[in-house]
């Protein structure tokens, strides 16, 4: 093992301590390699405080940035239970989706690169939305779906993101959120990620957002929970 | 360099009567191609020829080098840079630059690792697996085809060579990218008055919705240049489709008077030298014109001899390959993908042929690998730009169900006639995430 390595390896051992040691060891042992554990980061409000249950309006779009500075995700609360389903990647590879936490197991968050073409929530536009029950696509008529509309990739978010229909060929990647005394935590990534794709993509408009791209892929320690409204300018839906 | 132009248009020429006599289309410009030396020594491995460097086979070399670095992948194309069709038009009104739609090829060939050959192409021999260009030969395992369109002006012109090149020239179709294009942006922004034709293509080609896209655009630039003169649409067909609900609001409350649609016109007789279209709709003449003859797949199917055949034997002017897995029929280790495709119902657009490119792709490594790999279905998705100031679009999105009972492939087309901004903004995003898949 060289010193890289070693650092590396400690480095996965100082985050895994930080979870709730049987959450880790049910994901590690049921997923073959599909989650990776990032630094446990606390979910908060606008104003520094915790985020709690009772913040995530239902069917409203949160985004937040995990597990690195510049990586979009989002947290939708479904309104009802979401049950834990087994994901089944066109390669034929599975994994056991987590389903909703809270209260009411109707909270679910995923990464918000699209996975087909990585389109992703900027300060300027998202084109890849939740589309609320009472809302659906113009084009596709579909509602309670994530849907980019760059290419019309649409995601299922009551069963781990799975791929509906559309160009994508992976599952939006899955948060993997615990809840502690009715406090909300990030812990990692279930699925198939797209970060280092994004990160390939979208250096030049990542420099320009975040000055560096160390910065932009700096692993955050807490993430601001807001409606995407408030973040981007125009909230693109079709 | 032992084949010259002239006898490039020659090959072209023997492919062409070829196809239709017979299965080996080689002759004395195949004998002289022949005497080339190898450009490269024999794989080592798998080689995969891909030629034609547009949506189709800039994707399909991105996706077989993931798919398995140790493909040597070898991908040809005649032109140095890539320039975008779709997003020309609003090109054309100047909505965006030609930076945006314009790309290297080095970029993804470096970062790929796959060989890419600033060449022409002048022969193909399937028997011997080889590739002629201008720099001399390669051997493949594998050959891709996907070289998009050629005019096909003998419909207008039968052998007339002088009439086709004035028409080539002064009134460009622009659907084959370069200096056609830069050509018509010159002629709308110097039109001062009078009516400016676009012809629409019969049967299948290009781009679908290009030619009223184009119109919108093109009114665009008469409404900000306030010209004194109207965009005339001469289409064969009885409507505008597809999108024709949002293109005809367009031409009714975006570019009321400058835009006026003719259904049913398929042309008798084009004379470009006194300006004027004879067709089944009338007699038309005009000050300036956006020419458009009928599409062909490319030469480069013509030259492989893989052209369809229909009852009669003609050739129906497009590729004969397997819907599924795009594989020739004819022959087992060429692939034909992107405009030049029929027998199936998929339109000729960036998107769909970029989509086709990663089946392929898959459908390769898998054969090298000794897998047959099963075969999805594409998707497309194309947006057109409507308004030009604001900026508003609509767009059409099929996705592709395979019926397995009656072995056909079933669109399902989902539509937004009504233009918004939203939608216009989706058009770049589409554009530019494709750009991204291309390219970086």
């Amino acid at each position: 093992m060289n010193r890289r390595s070693f650092i590396k390896a400690c480095s996965t051992i100082a985050v895994a301590s930080m979870i709730d040691p049987s959450v880790f060891s049910n994901l590690i042992s049921a997923q073959e390699g599909m989650f990776r554990a990032y630094k446990k980061a606390i979910l908060l409000k606008e104003d520094g405080s915790p985020l709690t249950e009772e913040d995530l309006k239902p069917h409203t779009n949160y985004i937040f940035f995990y597990p690195y500075a510049s990586t979009p995700c989002y947290i939708i609360n479904l309104g009802e239970e979401v049950k834990p389903v087994e994901v089944t990647l066109k390669n034929g590879k599975k994994y056991n989706w987590q389903g909703g936490v809270g209260s009411k197991k109707s909270i679910v968050a995923y990464s918000a690169i699209c996975a087909h073409q990585w389109s992703y929530p900027t300060k300027k536009y998202s084109f890849i939305n939740y589309y609320p029950p009472d809302k659906p696509s113009e084009v596709t008529k579909k509602a309670g779906i994530i849907q980019c509309c760059a290419h019309l990739a649409l995601y299922d978010p009551r069963e781990g993101a799975r791929v509906i229909d559309g160009p994508a060929d992976f599952p939006l990647a899955s948060v993997v959120i615990q809840e502690e005394g009715g406090k909300f935590y990030a812990i990692g990534i279930l699925g198939v990620d797209q970060f280092d794709k994004f990160f390939d993509n979208y250096r030049k408009e990542l420099r320009e957002a975040y000055g560096t791209t160390a910065k932009a892929k700096e692993l955050v320690e807490s993430c601001k929970v807001m409606e995407v409204s408030k973040y981007v300018g125009q909230v693109i839906y079709c | 360099m032992s084949v010259s132009r002239r006898d490039l248009f020659k090959l072209a020429g023997v492919g062409a009567i070829a196809a239709g006599l017979s299965s080996k289309p080689t002759f004395a410009a195949a004998e002289k191609v022949g005497k080339m030396e190898a450009m490269l020594p024999p794989p080592k491995g798998n080689r995969v020829v891909i030629c034609g460097g547009g949506w189709a086979g800039l994707t399909v070399a991105k996706y077989l080098k993931k798919e398995n670095p140790n493909i040597d992948v070898v991908l040809i194309e005649k032109r140095p840079n890539f320039f975008s069709c779709p997003i020309s038009n609003p090109w054309l009104a100047g909505l965006v630059s030609l930076d945006f739609i314009s790309h290297d090829y080095n970029q993804p060939a470096a970062k790929y690792g796959y060989r890419f050959i600033n060449g022409l192409v002048v022969g193909i021999e399937r028997d011997r697996k080889r590739v002629y260009t201008n720099y001399g030969y390669i051997e493949y395992n594998y050959l891709v085809l996907a070289p998009g369109i050629r005019y096909n002006y003998s419909a207008w012109f039968k052998d007339d060579k002088e009439m086709t090149n004035y028409t080539k020239i002064n009134y460009p179709a622009a659907f084959i990218p370069g200096s056609e294009h830069l050509a018509l942006k010159r002629k709308i922004e110097e039109f001062e008055k009078g009516d400016f034709i676009i012809t629409v293509p019969p049967g299948a080609y290009r781009c679908p919705p290009a030619p009223y896209e184009r119109a919108c655009m093109i009114a665009e630039v008469f409404k900000r240049n306030k010209v004194d003169g109207r965009v005339i649409i001469l289409d064969p067909k009885p409507d505008i489709a597809p999108k024709g609900p949002g293109f005809r609001a367009a031409y009714e409350q975006v570019y009321l008077g400058l835009v006026e649609y003719v259904p049913n016109a398929t042309i008798k007789e084009v004379d470009p030298v006194n300006k004027v279209i004879k067709t089944t709709a009338g007699d038309f003449k005009f000050t300036d014109a956006n020419l458009v003859p009928p599409h062909q797949a490319g030469s480069l199917v013509w030259m492989a001899d893989l052209i369809a055949k229909d009852k009669e034997g003609k050739p129906t002017g497009w590729a004969d390959q397997d819907p599924l897995t795009f594989q020739a029929k004819a022959d087992p280790n060429v692939f034909l993908l992107g405009d030049v495709i029929s027998g199936v119902p998929y339109p000729k657009s960036g998107h769909i042929a970029n989509s086709q490119g990663k089946i392929v792709a898959k459908i390769i490594a898998g054969r090298i690998a000794g897998k047959e790999v099963k075969p999805t279905l594409p998707d497309n998705t194309c947006y057109s730009m409507v308004n030009g100031s604001p900026q508003e679009a609509i767009v059409i999105n099929v996705t592709y169900e395979y019926d397995e009972k009656e072995k056909k492939i079933n669109p399902k087309p989902r539509t937004i006639n009504d233009r918004s901004k939203a939608l216009a903004d989706a058009t770049y995003e589409w554009a530019r995430a494709m750009y991204k898949d291309m390219f970086s």
